[in-house]
């Protein structure tokens, strides 16, 4: 009917990315020109970070032409002292997009690396200049690119390669774009300010276009402990999780080709002869210790199909079906399929089901899972009321899904293992801290790990109080793995626990000069928007960030209230070292005396003196 | 009429040398409680309402039993009780040097010394607390108001102020009166012809009886009240009767403020409770009473409703539970008009004088 035809035609990563940049970022120049900056600088730090080098990342920014009005072309260079980049991978990872280095799991700032390489498609669609890459792996050679993405074929386009001799490791990134930095101007500065903050090991150098210099040596010489990989925890798996896991513990039925029988006849020493079916049961029972499993099933097999060999190299097993204790195979020499019934009494029956049916509940809970042990799996079953022995590969669906709630509830699993984040750590968030704020009151809270769906978890909270604080209320700075989050607070989780605390009850003042630095360490934080400025309210976390909230405003408390007693304590002193002067000179002349009492033992015992 | 004598009431010279040994006693004792390490501290007689009673005895309003430790242990007293001392060791020194001051001039001395008296108001009721510690009024430590009134007639006093002392003078001298200041209030009354006072409202009318010779035809006394008689004159009024021996009667406005400003020279107000030296119980209200209104047919004008709430507020006080104290409370709420002084000159400008005064005071007698 119609003459309408669609053409489904497969479109290039990169032009995807091109068609849908408003998704990464890239939806106008000021926004495009933040969000560049924070890609470089967070691939930069990432890399530093990775590699253990203490990061020294120098960001600028300059117009091209410093007359024409915004928006208008920068060049935008990040430069770090990180381990650099091979020479052979730079075109790809500089030139595709969808080729990175991050697609493991564990905490870092960026996700695969994708926003660098986005930023660089903008910068080429907005500029049509190429990116300027320098690379230094050795400290001696440096390799220089300069690189233009082909759209539709997501592959690079090399226009200039040379080599150079340097001193310095580390990689240089260079992209023209369009920006406008009259708008943009104060969101990175506050980026730059705020990353110093949470990054208090980096030194980071930023010259904005007019050329002014925010620099901030770093104030730790210490980096945090790098993140490793780790298995999941129990508290935070569904049932799909569960049904995943359970595919990759599955012991396969072992495929019975020649290779295998050869396997076979090898374990039980029957390499050069031929022997008849029992023979072969009788040879196998008798060094039944002694051989693999894997031979054990085959030989399981061969006792319901009382088969020899020779037979055996002629069949093809298709179905083994426990529940209805059936086995099917094809045969070759027949031509057919045939269906036997498994007896259940056979002492091989058990070692077919076991494979089949996979590990138990106990093994698949201490092998697949952190933190479950022996005496945990065994107490978890009693309390989910589970077989400890149930084979996995035999739950029904709804054995799956009591498991899997069980494992949320059960209590006593200890915190999620949190080597595969890595926190900030008290000791350098304090420093940053105090370099920063110069407070009066300062004090810092690493909370334990916590698990939110099956993702570990850490929040770090700082609070500062007085001193060179001017700010009337509270200031929050949100981050989230090492990243500020700038924008959107208004309906963010940290937001959220802040406003919700009643401060009265810790001595604060609603307009006291305070400044609450909040941090969640996460494998994946759950953002609210694409944006990712501001973070879900999870009640794990949300409980997580008010327990250390409350924590720290507790202390608070303790130092307002000895303050004020300070304070209340001098105020005294000086109001009596003024008043009772003037009492004992009014009464001796009153009383009609020559010399004054004898009052300056009063004026020590002031402060002792109750209310 | 010589020289009355001086039965109830000290001079002018005793007052001020128990003054001196009240004052002294204070300073001696908060001394010794600085010498041993002690706090110092006063007992002020509590003002507040629920301590405020009437004495029927006295006939007037007193305070009770309930009085506040004002201790320099309380560091929020420190200030006010360091106020307090420094007003008792100034005024001693107006005492001794025979000085007077006003209550503005307090506000300003204080700050000579760094007592912080954050305004005349704070340093005016410091003034109350030291009068209440001591039970004497400020006119006795030579803290006056500014506000004056004035006397005239045949009263003969001596100067005891620092350049007059032993000089006398005859207060029927100058027509215009003498003012009631803090010389005339220290004053030794020494001989008097007279054998009434009148003390009355208004101004006006005390240049008319002046004029009229009211002081001679009746053998009287005037006192210009100006509006509620300041403790000054009240004072005067108290010495004239007790230590002369002179009935007292009063001329007001015929409203329920002239009947107060009667009471008050009778038995004293509520806001002066903590004093017991300024009334003169046995003095008279001759009028203008609310039945004076309609016997004289004066003209009138109608009461506002302040005036009627003021006539509900008094008929709850017990000095108005009888005689004609309660009897023109109510005729002036029946009536709801009010006549003032003046009233009277509708029927020529001596009527007051020729007529009404003779009438009252005839009645007044019987009172």
């Amino acid at each position: 009917m119609s003459s309408n035809k669609e053409s489904f035609n497969q479109i290039s990563p990169s032009e995807f990315f091109y068609r849908n940049r408003d998704l990464a970022g890239f939806s106008n120049p000021t926004r495009s020109l933040y969000t560049a900056v924070r890609e470089f600088v967070e691939n930069a730090l990432d890399a530093c970070d990775q590699a253990g080098i203490l990061p020294d990342v120098y960001l600028s920014i300059k117009a091209v032409d410093d007359e024409q009005a915004d928006p208008k072309p920068y060049i935008l260079t990040v430069k770090d002292n990180g381990p650099g980049i091979d020479s052979k991978h730079i075109p790809l990872a500089f030139g595709t997009v969808l080729y990175g280095s991050k697609f493991g799991l564990k905490q870092a700032r960026g996700m695969f690396g994708l926003g660098a390489t986005m930023a660089i498609l903008y910068g080429q669609i907005t500029t049509n200049k190429p990116v300027e890459v320098k690379s230094s792996t050795d400290g001696q050679s440096q390799d220089e690119y300069e690189l233009l993405l082909d759209i539709q074929k997501n592959k690079p386009i090399i226009v200039k390669h040379k080599t150079k001799e340097v001193s310095k490791r580390g990689l240089s990134v260079s992209i023209y774009l369009e920006g406008d930095y009259s708008k943009a101007g104060a969101k990175i500065r506050d980026y730059v300010y705020q990353t110093s903050l949470i990054t208090p090991y980096a030194t980071i150098t930023f010259e904005d276009p007019k050329g002014e210099k925010f620099h901030q040596t770093k104030i730790v010489k210490t980096m945090p402990l790098p993140p490793t990989i780790i298995r999941p925890h129990p508290h935070g798996i569904d049932v799909e999780t569960i049904r995943r896991m359970m595919v990759d513990s599955h012991f396969q039925i072992p495929t019975v080709d020649n290779k295998m029988i050869e396997k076979v006849r090898k374990e039980l020493g029957l390499k050069k002869k031929n022997l008849n079916y029992s023979e072969i049961m009788e040879k196998a029972s008798k060094r039944w210790n002694g051989i693999s499993r894997h031979v054990r099933v085959v030989i399981a097999v061969m006792s319901f199909l009382k088969m020899d060999f020779e037979k055996l190299s002629k069949i093809r097993i298709d179905d083994m079906d426990i529940a209805n204790k059936k086995l099917v195979y094809w045969d070759f020499g027949e031509s057919k399929s045939v269906s036997i019934d498994l007896d259940p009494e056979s002492e091989y029956y058990r070692q077919l089901t076991n494979t089949i049916q996979g590990e138990t509940l106990l093994s698949f809970l201490t092998k697949r899972f952190q933190r479950i042990g022996q005496a945990t799996a065994v107490k978890f079953t009693e309390f989910a009321n589970l077989k400890p022995e149930k084979r996995i590969g035999t739950m029904t669906n709804q054995e799956l899904v009591k498991l899997s709630d069980s494992l949320q509830k059960f209590e006593d699993f200890l915190s999620p293992d949190p080597s595969c984040l890595a926190p900030l750590g008290e000791e350098p968030l304090k420093k940053g801290m105090e370099q920063f704020f110069k407070p009066d009151f300062l004090e810092v809270v690493q909370r334990g790990a916590s698990a939110y769906s099956g993702f570990p978890f850490i929040v770090e909270m700082g609070i500062a109080y007085g001193g060179e604080i001017k700010s009337v209320g509270q200031t929050v700075y949100r981050f989230a793995n090492r990243i500020p989050l700038l924008y959107d607070e208004g309906s963010d989780v940290v937001l959220k626990v802040v406003n919700e605390i009643d401060w009265t009850r810790y001595k604060v003042k609603n307009d006291a000069p305070l400044v609450i630095v909040s941090h969640i360490c996460s494998t994946r934080i759950p953002y609210k928007t694409v944006g990712k400025e501001n973070v879900a309210d999870r009640p794990e976390i949300e409980r997580e960030l008010r327990l250390a909230l409350q924590f720290l405003a507790r202390k608070l408390a303790t130092f307002m209230s000895k303050r004020g007693q300070a304070e209340m304590e001098k105020k005294r002193a000086n109001l009596y070292s003024k008043y009772i002067p003037l009492v004992a000179q009014f009464c001796t002349e009153l009383a009609g005396k020559k010399k004054e009492p004898d009052y300056k033992k009063m004026l020590k015992m002031e402060a002792m003196v109750e209310e | 009429m010589k020289n009355k004598s001086k039965k109830t009431s000290k001079t002018s010279e005793e007052r001020r040398e128990s003054l001196s040994r009240l004052l002294q006693e204070q300073g001696l004792k908060i001394y010794s409680e600085l010498d041993r390490g002690e706090f110092p501290k006063f007992s002020v007689p509590s003002r507040s309402v629920s301590n405020i009673v009437y004495d029927k005895k006295l006939r007037q309003y007193i305070l009770g039993n309930t009085a506040s430790i004002r201790s320099t242990r309380n560091m929020s007293q420190l200030r006010s009780f360091t106020q307090l001392i420094w007003l008792a060791f100034f005024a001693n020194k107006l005492v001794q040097e025979k000085k007077s001051s006003t209550l503005r001039d307090i506000y300003y001395s204080s700050q000579a010394f760094s007592i912080d008296f954050e305004d005349q108001p704070e340093s005016d009721n410091i003034i109350v607390d030291l009068e209440a510690v001591l039970a004497r009024p400020r006119e006795d430590l030579h803290i006056f108001p500014e506000e004056r009134s004035s006397v005239f007639g045949d009263l003969t006093i001596e100067y005891t102020v620092p350049g007059y002392e032993g000089k006398r003078t005859n207060l029927s001298d100058h027509p215009d009166g003498y003012l009631i200041g803090p010389s005339l209030s220290s004053a030794e009354l020494v001989d008097t012809s007279a054998e009434l006072v009148i003390a009355i409202e208004k101004g006006g009318l005390f240049t008319r009886f002046v004029e009229e010779k009211v002081d001679k035809k009746f053998k009287a006394i005037i006192v210009d009240t100006a509006g509620q008689a300041p403790r000054s004159t009240r004072y005067l009024l108290k010495r004239l009767h007790n230590e002369m021996g002179l009935p007292v009667v009063i001329l007001t406005d015929g409203d329920v403020y002239g009947e107060h400003i009667a009471m008050v020279i009778k038995s004293g107000s509520a806001n002066a409770a903590h004093l017991r030296e300024l009334t003169v119980p046995d003095a008279k209200w001759l009028g203008v009473w609310a039945t004076d209104i309609e016997k004289y047919k004066l003209p009138t004008i109608p009461m506002t409703e302040s005036d009627i709430k003021r006539i509900y507020d008094l008929q709850k006080d017990p000095r108005y539970q009888e005689g004609i104290w309660k009897k023109e409370l109510e005729v002036f709420l029946k009536i709801k008009r009010k006549a003032e002084l003046e009233a009277f000159s509708k029927y020529g400008l001596t009527n007051i004088t020729d007529k009404y005064l003779p009438e009252k005071l005839e009645i007044a007698k019987s009172l």
